[in-house]
């Protein structure tokens, strides 16, 4: 427990205190490298709640990440355009208020979740993590023919979304606001996982049959989780278009649930904070290895096979010691 | 009063009739044995009471309520509980949290997302006295997949029994156990008897002679014969269809 709370703080103080090395040793591209990090680990969080917690291998969570993100990009078209997004039934505008379009984008998500889960989750096994591809491509190539807003050559923000107070377009002000969601994220996540309806949730992954002989109605409660990690992967989603100020159609596509998927496998499946250290390693890797040669995913690859054959509690596992999130 | 009744249950796979014209009924109270040879079609009958598979034709009436077509999670919250024949914990969870689980199982639902499951009212009032009283105090932060071969069948059985169910189906539940397990268990159904009413499918005559209040013969999916155990014994039918075959 010691060697565990021992490295939670210490990758709280070093998250917490990362802009202030960064400035000093004049590197700020650093900080928005590790907002990068942030927002990703968010992505990675909610779908280890999924995987790890659900047990629902879904190939299609940049979906939602994806749609988290057009959300921003769409508001913020019709904000500068000066034109309603929706005019019937009723009045939508366009907006840059973070408050608001957050918020929208989290609910977007967590509602294409609903629907999209509602479906897949009447399969099982193979065909379910096939059909959660399926309908994250139909959305991938949805936003690539969606000319009125860039079809694949995306969308560009003129400026990040507006918070009362804080300047989102300032770097470090951004840094921050993303750390306090993920950090806030992770909160929930982990009371979650420990609460009666993680404990059903996770009864439902160990023994399906066994949780519905004892009455338990389990769809609900994968279809709740699939909403969650829907709606925490939107919120990312929101993040990652003000920090490029661009959105694109590959935010959707599969290899981005793929690397995803990744990051949690390398960080500790389960674990909740794992994906935060997975999202970091992988993307620092790529940021690293791509400095020496295009083609870094060659050397990934032998990187993450060692780590799932050496480290089967993921790199969390391995540091912590444990790796369940309690 | 009838607590279950089975009428006319059919079900065929392919040309296999494993259930045929199958009526039964069991008195509220009793411990009521279900023996049969190996392929007698135990099983599943025990699979279409509970709802894992659903029968071709008949009806299943259970404390009043027809549950012939209702989802297995719905007949357990009528009351109806089963034991697996190959033990079913969650393995990964805790034996607390196995029994956490159990207890919780009965709640309208279960969509509270902030506090911890093992702190949940019903679960304070209720884990000690479950993990004291199937004798698993010790492991009761032990993950349920590294207990031995006997406490997993305790833990199975007892995550049954903290329901509090009105019917308790139990499939083979000496399956595998030495014989001091056997004597145990047979102790703790005994306890039972009067408290609950208890499907007993299971293999050892001498358990069933020695517990049931009735037993039902199944050969080829039929129910050849039911009565008291001393009935049953000299039942000539039974004899040649079942008993003759193990002396």
């Amino acid at each position: 427990m010691t060697r565990r709370l021992l490295t939670l703080l210490a990758g709280a103080l070093f998250f917490a205190l990362l802009p202030l090395f960064a400035t000093f040793f004049g590197e700020p591209y650093l900080i928005s490298l590790f907002t990068r990090i942030l927002i990703y680990a968010l992505a990675a969080v909610s779908l280890d709640l999924l995987l790890g917690y659900g047990g629902l291998i879904s190939l299609g969570h940049a979906a939602y990440l994806g749609i988290g993100a057009y959300v921003v990009g769409i508001l913020h078209q019709h904000q500068s355009e000066g034109m309603p997004l929706l005019s019937w039934p009723i009045l939508v505008q366009g907006s840059d208020n973070a408050l608001l379009v957050w918020p929208a984008a989290v609910l977007v998500a967590a509602f294409f979740a609903l629907a999209i889960g509602a479906l897949c989750l009447r399969t099982r096994g193979m065909h379910f993590i096939m059909i959660t591809l399926a309908f994250a491509q139909m959305l991938y190539f949805f936003f690539l023919s969606l000319e009125k807003y860039g079809g694949d050559d995306g969308l560009s923000l003129y400026a990040r979304n507006r918070l009362p107070g804080i300047d989102l377009g300032d770097s470090l002000h951004f840094y921050y606001v993303c750390l306090a969601l993920l950090a806030l994220f992770l909160l929930l996540a982990i009371r979650l996982s420990r609460s009666r309806f993680g404990l059903v949730l996770q009864g439902a992954r160990e023994n399906d049959r066994r949780a519905k002989m004892l009455g338990i109605n389990t769809y609900w409660y994968k279809l709740a989780c699939f909403v969650l990690a829907g709606g925490g992967a939107g919120l990312a989603g929101a993040l990652l278009a003000n920090q490029t100020e661009f959105v694109s159609p590959g935010l959707l596509h599969w290899t981005m649930s793929g690397e995803l998927m990744v990051m949690v496998l390398l960080g500790g499946l389960g674990s909740l904070y794992g994906p935060v250290a997975g999202a970091a390693v992988f993307l620092l890797l790529e940021e690293g290895l791509a400095m020496y040669t295009e083609h870094w995913m060659v050397y990934m690859g032998p990187i993450l096979v060692l780590v799932v054959i050496f480290a089967k509690r993921g790199l969390f596992g391995a540091i912590a010691g444990t790796a369940r999130a309690e | 009063m009838k607590i279950l009744r089975v009428t006319s249950l059919q079900k065929a796979y392919g040309a296999v009739e494993a259930t045929r014209n199958l009526s039964l009924a069991v008195e509220a109270g009793h411990i009521h044995a279900l023996i049969g040879p190996n392929g007698a079609g135990k099983t599943t009958l025990v699979n279409q009471l509970t709802g894992d598979i659903l029968p071709d034709g008949g009806t299943i009436q259970f404390h009043g309520h027809d549950i012939t077509r209702l989802k297995p999670w719905r007949r357990a919250r009528l009351g109806l509980a089963r034991s697996y024949q190959i033990t079913s914990i969650f393995p990964q969870l805790t034996v607390a949290e196995n029994f956490a689980l159990a207890i919780l199982a009965g709640h309208r639902h279960n969509f509270r997302f902030w506090r911890p499951a093992l702190s949940a009212h019903r679960v304070r009032e209720l884990l000690p006295e479950a993990l004291a009283r199937f004798d698993l105090n010790a492991s009761a932060g032990r993950p349920a997949g590294h207990l031995s071969h006997g406490e997993k069948r305790q833990l199975e059985v007892g995550m049954t029994l903290v329901g509090k169910p009105r019917l308790l189906i139990l499939d083979e539940p000496m399956a595998g156990m030495g014989p001091g397990g056997t004597v145990e268990l047979t102790k703790m159904i005994r306890q039972l008897q009067g408290k609950l009413t208890i499907l007993l499918v299971e293999h050892d005559m001498k358990v069933v002679f020695n517990l049931a209040d009735m037993v039902t013969v199944l050969v080829n999916g039929e129910n050849i014969a039911t009565g008291p155990p001393d009935e049953i014994r000299a039942n000539p039918l039974v004899r040649t269809a079942y008993l003759g075959e193990e002396n």
